[in-house]
């Protein structure tokens, strides 16, 4: 292991003096894989899982999805910190500068109708996800994805945020996902329980709060995130 | 109040602050501050109640592991977090003077989250938990870094964006075979059921690699160097403190509860490699003629000490190493801090042209120096405190050739601080242009460096505070 990190170095030296060095490079690699194969060829199989454990408290996850269960529920501690991550990322694109001005041409008749058509079936199928997501394959980050999709088609037809909600609203919208996860999780706490400890009764509709918030905040931040740069601070009011 | 958790809010604050700086950039400053002031309450609020109940186990969501996540507050979790609060707490002061408006409003945010990342790790009880923590504290270390601009820093910080993502994927494979073979992400319930397999091999392996890539143990260290010495100084001063002090603390976690005992040959081998850190990050450091490229170089160095303890693998070993921690990260603050100054009021940092910097910086020199005393290991600092440890446990356990290299890394040390001392009192050639530095920014990095002396001092405080949960001491640490 130790070795196989020394690559960095060895492409750093040029002409012949590469090749024996891709050859340790190789022999190496092949170890490793060799290894690694043999170490996933010994694992146990069947192996042990939580499996049984997410199906005995699904009753009183609010939801009955296992998927969703385990993500904004036994788990959805590691999905706020995800959150954060999601618009951390976001945080460092706008950090490093403004997004570059592109003179998009004007869409041509083709794009120009399928966006039409697309962008409001794209943000109808989200909502069904998000909705979908208590009892089957969907949720915010399957949800947020498909927002985002539309949000791309707009902007490469040009589309951009207006003057309005470049400014704080958009901000609110990218934060809306991590901030109502931390304002759930604290009141909760506030009433008593532990951090995201959601009582049963008001846990499948806590989910769906959180999930739909999420959803906007994910969309929001991909698509933007697709402009490569913060938006312009534009003239103010 | 049993419910009211103090390590929990020290998470959510910090969070919380990162939205509102993001949300309201043009008071990152007011908000990022109050919500430092309260993190430090916070972590002195967990304090107090782990000297008064006792290491805490807390199921976030109330399901407890296996199902859900647990956090875990003991004494090594304690003092990683009261050393984070203590050097935020200074960086939040000093990066008041340090960023203009407009990096600052990307700064606070930026900030907070790496915060954040920070106490969630030190408080995780579970490894794939961990794996997120480290995404957050990766991610808003390499954009912190690019926020000095200019090609040097963005080079540093898109080779810094690599290796964490490299460190991180080694360790998530690591983590996806632990729970393939026991099914828990737990590290107590791990811990229980751990028995020596080739994938439990192999997981050692990949975690100890990628965790050893992101702490830059010589000869992973060949990151380190360039992106420490091109961050913002401020930025500089929490990478070599704590990000990389992150890493560490999850392979030492994971090494006194999870890996094999039988792990004693893995042992001498980053021992070994540490000591060659300790003696090629000092010689390295010496040769450089950029002060900033000194100290990062002298990172490698003092990141190579925490690895003698492997192979002495006793109670006073490992409280060597942790104190050799806790010191370092003080006194590598106010170092860096200290160059920062230099560098804010000559606009360079080329040591041979320090030009009598003493007497235009006499607090940040001075600074420069006690901070310097107590990473050379000099009485009464806490540098001197760590390295009585680490030596005592070496002859203790026979094997007493790792105190030679504390010793001779320790006069390694002493000569790059007084080259750069001696700069600092001589007049260069051509005269320089210069600018004030803010008062805050000299008196933070003179209250830190008088936290690394004061560590020497008071010795006895952090010592028994380390003994919450008996992390080293193997039965009690659950």
């Amino acid at each position: 292991m130790k070795k196989k990190s020394n690559k960095p170095k060895s492409i750093t030296e040029n002409g012949e003096r590469e090749a024996p060095f891709r050859l340790l490079l190789a022999v190496l690699l092949s170890a490793l894989a060799a290894g690694l194969g043999y170490a996933v060829l010994s694992l146990p199989s069947p192996p042990p899982g939580l499996s049984s454990h997410v199906a005995a408290n699904l009753e009183t996850s609010g939801v009955s999805n296992p998927v969703t269960a385990v993500l904004l529920n036994f788990r959805g501690y590691d999905t706020l910190l995800e959150l954060g991550v999601l618009l951390l990322a976001l945080l460092g694109v706008w950090s490093l500068g403004v997004a570059p001005e592109h003179h998009e041409p004007p869409p041509g008749p083709v794009l120009d109708m399928l966006t039409r058509l697309l962008a409001p079936l794209l943000i109808l199928v989200a909502g069904y996800l998000l909705w979908v997501g208590a009892h089957a394959p969907g949720g915010a980050f399957q949800a947020g994805s498909v927002l985002a999709a539309a949000g791309v088609l707009l902007l490469l037809t040009g589309w951009r945020p207006g003057a309005g909600f470049s400014g704080l609203p958009l901000r609110i919208t990218l934060a809306a996902g991590l901030g109502v996860f931390v304002v759930v999780g604290v009141v909760l706490m506030l009433l008593g329980g532990r951090l995201l400890e959601y009582p049963p009764s008001f846990a499948g509709a806590l989910i769906l709060l959180i999930e739909a918030a999420a959803t906007l905040s994910i969309g929001t931040t991909l698509a933007a995130l697709f402009l490569g740069g913060r938006p312009e601070a534009g003239p103010r009011r | 109040m049993p419910w009211l958790h103090w390590g929990v809010i020290a998470i959510v604050l910090p969070l919380a602050g990162a939205m509102s700086c993001f949300l309201w950039p043009r008071r990152a400053i007011p908000l990022g501050l109050v919500t430092a002031l309260g993190i430090v309450t916070c972590v002195a609020g967990l304090g107090w109640q782990l000297v008064e109940q006792g290491a805490q186990r807390y199921a976030v969501g109330g399901w407890g592991a296996p199902l859900g996540i647990d956090l875990y507050a003991d004494g090594l979790s304690l003092l990683m977090l009261m050393a984070t609060a203590a050097v935020g707490l200074g960086v939040s002061i000093y990066s008041i003077g340090y960023f203009n408006r407009e990096k600052a409003r990307y700064f606070w945010p930026l900030w907070m989250f790496l915060w954040a990342a920070l106490n969630a790790l030190f408080l995780s009880a579970d490894i794939f938990n961990l794996y997120v923590t480290l995404e957050l504290l990766g991610l808003a270390a390499v954009a912190l870094v690019a926020l000095a601009g200019g090609a040097e820093a963005l080079t540093g910080a898109m080779r810094y964006l690599l290796v964490s993502l490299l460190g991180s994927l080694f360790y998530l494979l690591g983590v996806a075979l632990l729970y393939h073979s026991f099914g828990s992400v737990d590290i107590a319930i791990l811990a229980a059921r751990v028995e020596s397999s080739p994938a439990v091999w192999a997981a050692v392996g990949l975690i100890s690699a990628g965790l050893l890539l992101k702490t830059a143990l010589f000869p992973l260290h060949f990151w380190l160097p360039s992106t420490h010495a091109s961050a913002p100084a401020p930025v500089s001063a929490l990478l070599s403190a704590l990000v990389v002090k992150a890493s560490f603390y999850i392979l030492l976690r994971l090494w006194l509860e999870i890996f094999p005992p039988t792990s004693a040959v893995l042992g001498q081998l980053l021992a070994l490699l540490g000591a060659t850190a300790v003696l090629w990050g000092g010689l390295q450091a010496l040769r450089q003629t950029r002060l900033k490229m000194l100290i990062a170089y002298s990172t490698v160095a003092q990141l190579g000490y925490l690895f003698l303890a492997f192979p002495l693998a006793s109670i006073t070993g490992w409280t060597g190493a942790l104190y050799m921690l806790l010191s370092h990260a003080v006194a590598k603050t106010a170092i860096f801090m200290a160059a920062g100054n230099i560098l804010y009021f000559g606009g360079h940092d080329r040591i041979a042209d320090l030009d009598r910097v003493v007497q235009r910086l006499p607090l940040t020199v001075t600074a420069f120096a006690l901070a310097g005393a107590s990473i050379m290991g000099l009485p009464p600092s806490g540098g001197f405190i760590a390295k009585w440890l680490l030596l005592e446990a070496a002859i203790r356990s026979g094997q007493w050739w790792w105190g030679g290299i504390l010793i001779l890394g320790g006069l390694l040390s002493a000569a790059w601080v007084f080259k750069v001392v001696g700069y600092a009192f001589t007049r260069s050639r051509a005269p320089h242009e210069s600018r004030a530095v803010p008062v805050g920014m000299e008196w933070s990095a003179l209250a830190m460096s008088m936290v690394a002396i004061l560590l020497g001092l008071f010795a006895s405080w952090p010592l028994a505070l380390m003994e919450i949960g008996l992390p080293f001491g193997g039965k009690g640490a659950e």
